[in-house]
C-alpha cells in the first residue's frame, strides 16, 4: 500500500479511497438516516411536479406534519399510559402508530389547501407555496408554546428493524445491509417507495399520463385525461410522503417537537428534486449526495486520517468544514447551469391548466 | 446547597426590589413600562435560552407593573428591524437575546438615548465615539458612552467548569465530549474551554473532544435532527466516549437524545444539558441528563429589567458568576446516586474557591 500512497497526486487518491473504506460503513446509517427526510420531500416535490405544479410548500407540510403528528401520538401516551411495543414490529405502539397516521393526514390535508389554490383558484403556485411554509412556522411555534406550558410529554419513537447478523457480518456488503436495512419503518418505507415510484413513473399507464399532464397538459386533455383530477390525486397522494417526512421528525428520528426543527430540509429536497432530474431514484441518490458530503466533512474533523493516510490528512486539515457542507448546492448549480448533462423541468409546471371549452 | 444558592439570588433580588421601593415612593417608576424582548434566531419556545431570558423579562416587567412583548427573529438580517419595531412602539426597555445582536443593539442605543438596552450574553465592547468595537480594544467607557446599554454576561465557563468535574469523575472510559453550536460565540467557547479545563483538574490525562457543529447559526443551534447525527457520528468514530456535554441550544437537545440512545447499549454513557436545567425542560431526555450547566437567565433578566426601571441600572456588564449565585450545575435529580458524595464536594469545593475568585477556570491548568 504504501507504494501506491506514494504516488504523487495519484497517490491522494488511493489514500481518500484508503481512509473511505475505513470510515464509511461507520458512518453510512447515519447518511442513510439523514437523506430520509430530504429524499420523501423530494418525492412529495416528484408528485407534484411531474402533473405540472410547483410546490416549495414542502418545508411547511413537513413541520405541520411533524407537530400534528408529534401531539397526536403524545395525546395518545397521556391518555392511554403503559402501551407495549409491539414485539418485532419497529417497537410500535398504538400511540405511535396514530401519531404517524395522523402525521400523513396532515401532509395531504395541506396538500389539499395547496392543490385547490393552484389548481383550481390558478392562484400563483409559489405564493400558495410561500404561505403555507410561513404558516406551518407561525402555526405551530405558537401553538407548541401554548402546549409546553405543561411538561412537554412524548410518545417515544419507532425502533429499527434489525436484519439477520449474518446479513450485517457478511464481509465487505454487509455494512451495506447494516446502512440501509437496520432503520425504522419511515426510513425503509422512502428506499421502497423510490424505486416504486421511478417503476410507475415510466413502466405504468399512471406515470405516462403524469408526464403528459405535466408537459403538454392540452394534448393530454385531448386524449381524454382529465388533468384537473390527476393534478388534484397527484398532490394529495404527494402530501403522504411530506407527511412522513415529518413524522420522521417527531416519532422515528426524534422524540419531540421543538419549533422550526425541519431547519429547511424542506428545501434542500426541492435542490434534490432538480438535481435528481426530476425522478424519484435520482431525489434519493441526490440526497445521500449531500447528506454523505456534509457527514465525510464530519468525519474527517472527528476522525482525520492518520498514520499511512497523514498526507491526506495535512491536506484536507486546511480545508475549512463549510466546504464540505456547501459542496453538494455548489454541484446542484453547476448542474443546473448544464455543464453535467441538462436538467429541464417538466415543461407545463407552475401553469395552472384552463379548460378550452370553460365559456 | 442548590435550596441556599436559589434562596441567596433571591434575596439578591429582592434587595433590588426595595431598592427601588425606597428610591420612589408612591409607584415603581417603571409603572406601565413596555418591555420588548427580540430572540437570536430560534423560537420562544427552544425551552433554553430564548425562553428562559423572556421569562425573565416577564418576571422583570410584572415586578415593575408594566407589560411585555417579544419578536421572535427568522433571520440574522431581522435583528436591526426588529429592534427598531420595538423603538417605533415606544418600547422603553428592550431586551435582545444573543451575542449575535451585540453590534445592532449598540448601533440602537446609540442612536436612542432614552430607551433601556439588556442584551443578553452581549459583553459591552465600544470604541471612543459609543460605537460597537468589532476589534475588541474595548477603548469607550459604557458608563459615561452608552449608560441605557446593560450587557448581561455569564461566566459560562464556571459551569462548565463543574461539569467537567462530574463528567470526568462518572467517565468510565476517561474519553468525554463537548459539542457546541458555534465556535466563534464566546459563550459556547467558555462552556466548552471550562468543560475541558474542570475535566483536566480531575485527571490531567483525560481525552476530551470539543467539537463545534457549525458557522450557520440555524445548523449550530435550531437542528435537533442534525444535532442528533452529528452526535452519534462522534460515537460511531469513537465508541469508547461515555459522557456528552451540549452547549448548542435545540441543536444540542438532539445530542443528548444521541446519548439517551447510546445509553441503552452502554449504560455508562451520560449526557449534560447546558444553560437552564434540561431534565426538567426535556424531560424526554430526563433518563440520561447527568445534570446541566446553568446560568440563572430568568433571574439575570429580570433583575436587568428592574434596575433599568429603578435608575440603578448604569451602563456596561453585570456579570453573572459564582460570586453571585448566577450560575452553578443543576440537581441531579434520578441519577443522585451515580454521583457520590466525594464529588460533590469537589465541585462544591470548585464552586466556593470560584466565588471566592481563587480558582480561574480559564486560567492556569490545573496541575
Amino acid at each position: 500500500m504504501d507504494v501506491l500512497y506514494g504516488i504523487p497526486l495519484i497517490g491522494l487518491l488511493f489514500q481518500l479511497i484508503a481512509y473511505l473504506v475505513q470510515v464509511l460503513p461507520l458512518i453510512a446509517p447515519i447518511i442513510v438516516v439523514l437523506a430520509t427526510p430530504i429524499a420523501l420531500g423530494a418525492m412529495c416535490g416528484f408528485m407534484n411536479e411531474r402533473s405540472g405544479v410547483v410546490n416549495i410548500g414542502i418545508e411547511g407540510m413537513m413541520l405541520s406534519a411533524a407537530f400534528t403528528g408529534w401531539v397526536a401520538a403524545a395525546t395518545m401516551t397521556a391518555l392511554f399510559p403503559g402501551q407495549t411495543p409491539i414485539a418485532g414490529f419497529f417497537g410500535a405502539t398504538p400511540a405511535l402508530v396514530v401519531g404517524l397516521l395522523v402525521a400523513i393526514a396532515t401532509g395531504m390535508l395541506v396538500s389539499v389547501a395547496h392543490a385547490w389554490l393552484s389548481i383550481s383558484v390558478r392562484a400563483d403556485q409559489i405564493i400558495s407555496g410561500t404561505i403555507i411554509n410561513i404558516v406551518a412556522v407561525g402555526a405551530t411555534g405558537y401553538l407548541n408554546i401554548l402546549i409546553s406550558g405543561t411538561a412537554p410529554p412524548t410518545a417515544g419513537s419507532f425502533r429499527a428493524w434489525v436484519p439477520p447478523k449474518e446479513l450485517m457480518d457478511l464481509p465487505y456488503v454487509g455494512w451495506l445491509f447494516d446502512a440501509f436495512l437496520n432503520q425504522g419503518p419511515i426510513v425503509l418505507t422512502m428506499l421502497v417507495m423510490a424505486v416504486v415510484l421511478q417503476v410507475l413513473l415510466f413502466r405504468s399507464r399512471w406515470g405516462l399520463r403524469t408526464r403528459a399532464v405535466g408537459e403538454h397538459p392540452k394534448a393530454a386533455e385531448t386524449v381524454g385525461v382529465d388533468v384537473i383530477r390527476l393534478r388534484y390525486r397527484n398532490v394529495i397522494l404527494g402530501g403522504i410522503f411530506a407527511g412522513l417526512a415529518g413524522a420522521w421528525f417527531t416519532l422515528e428520528y426524534g422524540n419531540s417537537f421543538q419549533g422550526g426543527m425541519t431547519n429547511g430540509r424542506g428545501f434542500i429536497a426541492l435542490a434534490a428534486l432538480i438535481f435528481g432530474r426530476w425522478t424519484p431514484i435520482g431525489g434519493l441518490g441526490a440526497a445521500l449526495l449531500f447528506t454523505s458530503s456534509e457527514a465525510i466533512g464530519t468525519a474527517i474533523r472527528f476522525q482525520p486520517p492518520s498514520g499511512e493516510l497523514a498526507q491526506l490528512g495535512d491536506l484536507l486539515s486546511g480545508v475549512p468544514s463549510q466546504v464540505f457542507s456547501a459542496l453538494p448546492y455548489l454541484v446542484t448549480i453547476i448542474v443546473l447551469a448544464g455543464v453535467v448533462g441538462r436538467s429541464l423541468p417538466p415543461a407545463a409546471v407552475g401553469k395552472p391548466y384552463q379548460r378550452e371549452s370553460v365559456s | 446547597m442548590r435550596r441556599t444558592r436559589v434562596t441567596a439570588l433571591a434575596a439578591v433580588v429582592a434587595a433590588t426590589s426595595i431598592v427601588a421601593a425606597g428610591a420612589v415612593s408612591a409607584q415603581s417608576p417603571g409603572e406601565g413600562w413596555k418591555v420588548g424582548l427580540v430572540t437570536d434566531v430560534g423560537t420562544l419556545d427552544d425551552r433554553n435560552f430564548n425562553q428562559y431570558s423572556w421569562e425573565g423579562a416577564e418576571q422583570g416587567a410584572q415586578a415593575i407593573g408594566g407589560t411585555a412583548t417579544a419578536i421572535v427573529t427568522q433571520g440574522s438580517a431581522d435583528y436591526n428591524k426588529n429592534i427598531q419595531t420595538f423603538i417605533d412602539q415606544g418600547t422603553q426597555v428592550i431586551v435582545t437575546v444573543g451575542f449575535a445582536l451585540g453590534a445592532d443593539t449598540v448601533a440602537a442605543a446609540k442612536a436612542n438615548p432614552d430607551v433601556f438596552f439588556i442584551g443578553v450574553d452581549q459583553g459591552v465592547c465600544i470604541d471612543e465615539n459609543g460605537d460597537n468595537d468589532g476589534t475588541f480594544t474595548c477603548a469607550g467607557d459604557p458608563a459615561v458612552l452608552l449608560p441605557n446599554y446593560q450587557g448581561v454576561i455569564f461566566a459560562e465557563a464556571q459551569p462548565g467548569y463543574l461539569a467537567g468535574i462530574v463528567a470526568a469523575n462518572v467517565s468510565k472510559s476517561q474519553h468525554i465530549a463537548v459539542i457546541g453550536g458555534a465556535a466563534f460565540i464566546p459563550a459556547v467557547k467558555n462552556y466548552a474551554e471550562g468543560y475541558a479545563a474542570g475535566a483536566r483538574s480531575v485527571n490531567p490525562d483525560i481525552k476530551v473532544e470539543i467539537q463545534y457543529v457549525s458557522d450557520d447559526l440555524n445548523k449550530a443551534f435550531n437542528d435537533p435532527a442534525g444535532g442528533k447525527a452529528f452526535a452519534e457520528q462522534l460515537l460511531s468514530l469513537h465508541p469508547d466516549i461515555d459522557v456528552l456535554f451540549q452547549a448548542a441550544g435545540k441543536t444540542g437537545n438532539g445530542v443528548l437524545q444521541a446519548a439517551c440512545e447510546a445509553k441503552a447499549a452502554n449504560p455508562d454513557v451520560w449526557g449534560i444539558g447546558v444553560d437552564v436545567d434540561q431534565f426538567l425542560s426535556t424531560p424526554e431526555n430526563a433518563a440520561c441528563i447527568l445534570t446541566s450547566a446553568e446560568k440563572k437567565l430568568s433571574n439575570a433578566v429580570s433583575a436587568a429589567v428592574q434596575a433599568a426601571a429603578d435608575g440603578t441600572s448604569v451602563g456596561g456588564n453585570s456579570l453573572y458568576s459564582a460570586a453571585n449565585e448566577g450560575i452553578g450545575l443543576s440537581p441531579y435529580h434520578d441519577h443522585e446516586a451515580a454521583v457520590s458524595a466525594d464529588v460533590q464536594a469537589a465541585v462544591d469545593a470548585a464552586f466556593q474557591a470560584m466565588a471566592a475568585g481563587t480558582l480561574d477556570p480559564l486560567g492556569a491548568t490545573a496541575p
